[in-house]
């Protein structure tokens, strides 16, 4: 027994000197161009798989609207600027710097077939470790990655894809998703020709220093200077002078005609600082007539978390958010998208 | 050096104790010093409870002291019996007994039929939403602070919206619970023209002890010029400050919370400030009515009243939180 022991304590001291020569003394070659070991991209591999479908959310989560053109559009404009590059757009081929990346990012025709849309949105989201894929910037907008998750679920039909995303190799421009004129006509992708520039190069500041979160626009801001966003914020503004915004039309009270103009003793009005009928002049928030309908459902859902950033009034806004049931939301956003733009 | 505090010492700590006690419940927030029938009718209750209970403890006390100190000795198994079933049933039943039936039919006047005037009281977090129904039908609204005339008995409506709370004012009458969901009714008839003081009397949340509010008890032609007064439209403001102040109010959105009759603003979440410069306190009774109290308020309202849903403003400028005082302390 003692021998037995002896014999134990020895293989146990000498198996832990090599493996600190292996580390200590860089044996070990990191090298992608060797690749792994015989076994071991098998190992790695059927690990990530499993990982992901035990980890994946149930596929009630995925939304009514996956399918929905302008969610899907949005995707597409990402997935150029910030995807593309390591697994190319249809049609592309990938360059042959990320072919050489080990192990090698799958091109988009593949990489997604194996996978449900919950499972899709997990990878996205979370990222696998030891390999190039990054986890989602933040973690309270989940709503982004199922937008990628949408144009991804679209495969295989590729031309849409391509019609999508464009022929180009370049990331997508601001006006890519804002419209040259800052009209989006995407519901998901806010109007920005409805913001004063002042609004527009505030919320960028906020994207770009982090105080406001976007895996979407974080990505387009965190390289922009201070000038630069001052061009841009120029650009897209509205630059219509400051007016008397008209009260809206009388017609049927909808359910969030009322909510917006009256609120109930647990919500103020919106209308009280974003309009219509508010002077345009000296605006401590957004007007928000024509705005467009599923962002502002988005940015309701994220006041009401506490997941808005903003700025120096952002605590008026959570609060006043924060009571809404999911059907006000709706209603909401539903009767501000609807009011014409001043 | 003695580290034992004499009994002396100890005696008259008491006693001091006892004294300041007392002097505690002196003045506007005191069943001991009722304004009202009801409150009367309290301290009687209160009196005569008092003396039913300390007779009842002498008695029994008397009772014991007597065959344990007195007379030590074994006495008859007949006496014994009568000691004990009556000294220890049949004394108290009847005492107990005569309590309750002196008691119970007073709690009938506490929620008795007012003469003309109901006011709904309905608790939030943590305020008091207020409004006077008139016999005409017309309701005024109004917010943190009662007011009552006297010599004559007002209805109380009591709600709550949230959670429950209590009503009291002690030197007026009886506590009773508001209930969300559930109407509960109270009445008052003051006596004495005056300012006492309520509170909310059930742990509502943080800042259940910021929960409170003035009665203003006024003889009734006060009463019915300041009814006339308060069921008027904002007054305009007076001065350059305070007409910034309105454009402060208007600008920052003030309105989506609150309502001030005769401007656009009609928001339903918060108190109604129509004729907030008019009210004895600020802040369901923690502040003074002064504009140096206000701009605080307004600057710092999550500091003062923690968990309270209004934001603090606490970006706006000192100037601006200035003429918004102004303005506020403007519309009496």
């Amino acid at each position: 027994m003692k021998r037995v022991m002896q014999t134990l304590v020895v293989l146990a001291v000498g198996g832990a000197m090599v493996a600190m020569l292996v580390v200590g003394l860089g044996l070990y070659n990191v090298s992608a161009r060797a690749g792994h070991l015989p076994g071991v991209r098998w190992l790695l591999h059927t690990t990530y798989q499993q990982s992901v479908r035990l980890r994946a959310p149930a596929p009630e989560k995925v939304p009514e609207d996956i399918a929905h053109p302008d969610r899907v559009a949005l995707g597409a404009l990402h997935f150029k600027t910030s995807c593309a590059f390591c697994h190319a757009l249809p049609g592309q081929a990938q360059s042959a710097t990320a072919q050489a990346m080990e192990p090698p990012p799958p091109h988009i025709s593949q990489a997604v077939s194996d996978w449900a849309p919950e499972e899709l949105f997990w990878i996205v989201k979370e990222g696998v470790k030891m390999t190039g894929m990054p986890h989602w910037p933040t973690p309270d907008h989940e709503d982004e990655i199922w937008s990628v998750v949408a144009y991804l679920t679209t495969l295989p039909d590729r031309q849409s894809q391509i019609a999508l995303a464009g022929e180009g190799r370049d990331r997508a421009g601001c006006a890519q998703c804002h419209g040259e004129d800052g009209n989006s006509r995407n519901s998901y992708i806010p109007r920005l020709d409805l913001l004063t520039p002042g609004q527009i190069a505030e919320a960028l500041r906020q994207y770009r220093d982090g105080r406001r979160t976007s895996g979407i626009m974080q990505e387009a801001a965190s390289l922009l200077t201070d000038s630069q966003i001052a061009m841009v914020a120029q650009k897209f503004g509205s630059t219509k002078a400051p007016q008397e915004q008209s009260a809206p039309a009388p017609q049927a009270p909808s359910a969030g005609a009322r909510l917006a103009q009256h609120g109930t003793g647990d919500v103020p009005a919106c209308t009280a600082c974003h309009g219509p009928a508010r002077r345009a002049d000296a605006p401590i928030a957004p007007l928000l007539s024509g705005q467009s309908q599923a962002y502002l459902e988005t940015q309701l859902k994220l006041w009401r978390a506490g997941h808005r950033g903003g700025g120096e009034r952002a605590n008026l806004m959570r609060k006043a958010a924060q009571d809404l049931q999911d059907a006000d939301i709706k209603a909401l956003a539903e009767w501000f998208a609807s009011l014409p733009p001043s | 050096m003695r580290l034992i505090p004499s009994v002396t010492l100890l005696r008259s700590t008491a006693l001091l104790t006892g004294l300041s006690l007392l002097s505690a419940c002196e003045g506007r927030q005191s069943v001991l010093n009722p304004a009202g029938r009801d409150a009367q009718d309290v301290l009687g209750l209160i009196w005569v409870m008092f003396g039913g209970a300390a007779l009842l403890w002498f008695l029994l006390g008397a009772i014991f002291a007597y065959v344990t100190r007195v007379e030590p000795r074994e006495m008859p198994r007949r006496w014994g019996e009568a000691l004990i079933i009556g000294g220890g049933v049949i004394f108290p039943v009847i005492l107990l007994g005569a309590l309750l039936a002196y008691s119970l039919p007073m709690m009938a006047p506490q929620r008795a039929a007012e003469e003309g005037l109901k006011v709904h009281i309905t608790a939030e977090q943590w305020w008091w939403r207020v409004a006077y129904e008139l016999p005409d039908g017309r309701r005024i609204v109004s917010a943190n602070e009662l007011r009552l005339p006297v010599g004559r008995r007002t209805g109380l409506v009591l709600n709550a919206h949230k959670v429950i709370h209590a009503f009291w004012v002690p030197a007026l009458g009886g506590k009773v619970d508001m209930i969300p969901g559930r109407e509960t009714y109270l009445s008052f008839q003051p006596e004495e023209p005056g300012v006492y003081r309520g509170q909310c009397a059930e742990f509502c949340g943080a800042s259940h002890a910021l929960m409170a509010f003035e009665t203003v008890v006024m003889t009734p032609e006060d009463y019915a010029a300041w009814l006339e007064a308060e069921a008027a439209d904002a007054q305009k403001p007076a001065s350059a400050e305070a007409y910034r102040g309105a454009e402060v109010f208007a600008r920052e959105g003030c309105g989506a919370c609150h309502t001030v009759r005769g401007t656009s603003a009609a928001g339903q979440v918060g108190p109604d400030l129509t004729h907030v410069g008019s009210r004895k306190s600020l802040g369901a009774g923690i502040l003074q009515m002064t504009q140096d109290d206000l701009s605080r308020f307004v600057a710092h309202t999550e500091a003062i009243k923690p968990e309270v849903a209004m934001p603090s403003y606490d970006h706006l400028t000192l100037k601006d939180l200035r003429a918004l005082a102004a303005y506020l302390k403007g519309l009496t």
